[in-house]
């Protein structure tokens, strides 16, 4: 069994992946895209805070509201300006794949290829017992239960969720109705890029910062929502929350092939069950 | 009529065309004047200027020229002519096909005599260009230079490893070990990248010097560390020395505060970029204490270094602080590499006599004692490396107090079989 650490470290995981699949799932099950460019939102999102903190001088969690702002209002911008343009899932697919190396060369110039860091904000490690756990990574956790609980209210309880919900399931009713879907997609844009900015900025004080660090979430929240379903909030997050404990505990147990065991599981996974956990079955 | 007429213009276009171009060609080889002063000798630098590894790359390349200027005032003599050096630097993106080109570009292009400075990770795809146009290599060693390796000394005549990374991590170890003689046991990290015939050799090295230590390897882009200082807890380890990049042992550094072990030593074997990234990423506490290797050749204390390249050196470090502002030092990996290569280079031609027979160059390096920034050495490693093509260098420790690289230990390098 491994020790406690392992299975904290597992919750934290999780709950990176669980904010970045959420947003992903969001943007897939509206537009019906796979936005490879998630992942560069996550590191946009943590380079903005990092500025914001250290050279603007404004407080984190401030910085960190701000940041998901900008970051959705550029997501906006991309799905309006260059995704709306193109037709075609394969051409989508070109288009924000193009993207990714775009935002990295980009984010290169701009911000420099070293590491930075922003372990001044929340230092300190609370001690229970035998546990340590930085209150950073504390943060994370709390932080993902936040948006969760928004987001459900968000889906469930407001006007704009129950447009999101009809649009996502039946784009041509919800349009009779009177829903304007192309206006409900670029909220969801931004609702998704907001997520994966917010995840790179709660990691920003974990991790290191610079232009490459949207690469693993990216694969990794994609992993997540296969797993769990592709188009299943519900699924992204135990897809989550499956990933985050099988890196860490997989990672404890044989580090040196924990990758190539971590993916032939996820493979497993979806050969006994193709749609994922909470997908549709596959006619 | 018409036809013909066209055909005659074209011709005539051409001709004036190309004559102007002879003229042209002609006027400025007669314009080029006799040369009076020191012969200029090419040298190539591929290195890492772009990507991930960019940091080192960039961070020796200030340095390198102030030497060069400063190296040149005087040059070297072969009988009554004086050379100097000129650096041309190309970025080879620490990529098989980007270390191709780049020291296509050195050779064939830009002229260069010999490739120096070389410490990416593409020894393979380099040296086969180098070698093939009979360009003399001066690199470090990698997986692919031990026995058994991509190395061949029949094949690869033009290589030498001025920077024997194996060894160097042995002397690295060895330094570690005088500085903590109480240690229990080392934590080796490095990305399962690097797991090789290389690591095995530095093992069996280590088993030989009796040093206690436990391996663990992580895929490539890891940032969370728990599983593995879990598993160094476990093993009992007290110092993690990482062979690798910068990233990995700096979070191991961090991660490990956070869960308790706050008596650990961690470190890299490299020298520091700068030690302000690593109290960034860190954090101010868990960067205390950071290890990481030191060529402040004028604070070495057991290996005895030419007065005349100390103060070169330090007059180097000054010229580059006095350029970004009046910075007080922070990097010193750029000693130990090119201009320790450029010197073994300058002496072996001053030795053979000639800067134009890499054969005849080649002859006085092998086997020969050369005088460079890091030390005396004579090149080793016949049994080892099929040839004595191998630099000595001494394992120097420092660790991060403050903001500020200090001296910790010092271990100098055995001779290589």
């Amino acid at each position: 069994m491994p020790p406690p650490g392992i299975w904290i470290d597992g919750l934290v995981q999780s709950s990176i992946y669980i904010t970045m699949a959420f947003g992903m799932v969001l943007v897939f099950s509206i537009l019906g895209i796979l936005n490879w460019t998630h992942g560069q939102y996550y590191m946009l999102g943590a380079i903005a805070v990092y500025y914001g903190v250290t050279a603007m001088g404004i407080p984190f969690p401030f910085s960190m509201i701000l940041s998901g702002v900008i970051i959705a209002g550029l997501g906006v911008v991309v799905k309006k300006a260059l995704i709306d343009r193109v037709s075609g899932d394969l051409y989508v697919g070109a288009l924000t794949l193009a993207l990714i190396f775009f935002f990295e060369g980009a984010a290169s110039m701009l911000f420099g290829l070293q590491d930075k860091g922003l372990t001044q904000v929340l230092p300190g490690v609370l001690e229970v017992g035998a546990i340590s756990i930085s209150y950073q990574k504390l943060a994370v956790v709390i932080f993902t239960l936040v948006v969760m609980i928004a987001m459900y209210l968000v889906l469930n309880r407001t006007k704009i969720g129950l447009a999101i919900r009809a649009a996502s399931q039946e784009p041509n009713a919800a349009s009779l109705y009177g829903i304007r879907v192309d206006r409900v997609s670029l909220v969801v844009m931004g609702i998704g890029c907001a997520l994966a900015a917010w995840a790179g900025c709660i990691m920003a004080p974990v991790y290191p910062v610079n232009p490459f660090i949207g690469r693993i979430p990216m694969i990794f929240s994609l992993l997540a929502i296969v797993i769990g379903g592709l188009g299943s909030l519900t699924g992204a997050i135990v897809g989550g929350i499956i990933l985050g404990f099988l890196n860490s505990v997989i990672a404890y147990y044989i580090s040196y092939y924990s990758e190539v065991v971590l993916f032939v599981l996820v493979v497993l996974i979806l050969l006994v069950r193709p749609q994922g956990l909470f997908g549709a079955s596959l006619k | 009529m018409k036809r013909q007429y066209g055909i005659t213009v074209f011709l005539i276009v051409t001709a004036i065309l190309f004559s102007t171009f002879a003229l042209a060609c002609g006027e400025q080889k007669a314009a080029q004047p006799q040369q009076t002063g020191p012969v200029v000798i090419k040298v190539g630098l591929p290195t890492a200027l772009s990507g991930p590894a960019a940091p080192w790359g960039q961070a020796g390349i200030d340095y390198y020229n102030a030497w060069i200027d400063l190296f040149n005032k005087e040059g070297f003599k072969i009988g009554d002519k004086t050379y100097n050096f000129q650096l041309i630097t190309v970025d080879d993106e620490s990529t098989p096909e980007g270390g191709a080109a780049a020291a296509k570009q050195l050779i064939y292009s830009d002229g260069c005599k010999a490739l120096a400075g070389h410490w990416t990770w593409n020894y393979p795809t380099v040296s086969a260009v180098s070698n093939a146009a009979k360009v003399l290599l001066f690199t470090r060693t990698g997986n692919e230079a031990v026995p058994g390796g991509v190395y061949d000394p029949k094949t690869q005549p033009y290589t030498v490893f001025a920077n024997p990374s194996h060894q160097q991590y042995l002397s690295d170890c060895l330094a570690l070990v005088k500085a903590y003689p109480n240690y229990k046991r080392i934590g080796i990290l490095d990305s399962n990248l690097g797991k090789g015939i290389g690591w095995d050799y530095i093992d069996q090295s280590l088993d030989a010097a009796g040093i206690r230590y436990h391996h663990e390897w992580f895929p490539p882009a890891t940032v969370d560390f728990t599983p593995y200082i879990t598993k160094y807890a476990e093993a009992g380890c007290d110092i993690i020395y990482s062979g690798g990049d910068i990233t990995s042992p700096m979070l191991v550094a961090k991660q490990r505060m956070e869960m308790g072990y706050k008596d650990w030593h961690v470190g890299h074997a490299g020298p520091f970029v700068d030690p302000a990234i690593y109290l960034a990423v860190c954090g101010y506490e868990a960067a205390q204490g950071f290890l990481g290797q030191y060529w402040c050749n004028w604070e070495f204390k057991d290996t005895k270094v030419n007065p005349k390249y100390i103060t070169m050196c330090q007059e180097v470090e000054k010229m580059v602080n006095d350029k970004r502002g009046g910075k007080s030092y922070v990097y010193t990996g750029w000693i130990g590499w090119l201009p320790s290569h450029l010197l073994i280079y300058s002496q072996a031609m001053e030795k053979a006599g000639t800067v134009d027979d890499p054969d005849a160059i080649m002859k006085a390096i092998r086997g020969g004692t050369f005088d460079s920034t890091t030390g005396k050495w004579t090149m080793s490693g016949a049994k080892t490396y099929g040839s004595p093509v191998v630099f000595g260098c001494p394992g120097c420790i420092c660790q991060i107090q403050g903001e500020k690289e200090v001296y910790l230990s010092e271990s100098a390098m055995a001779p290589i079989p």
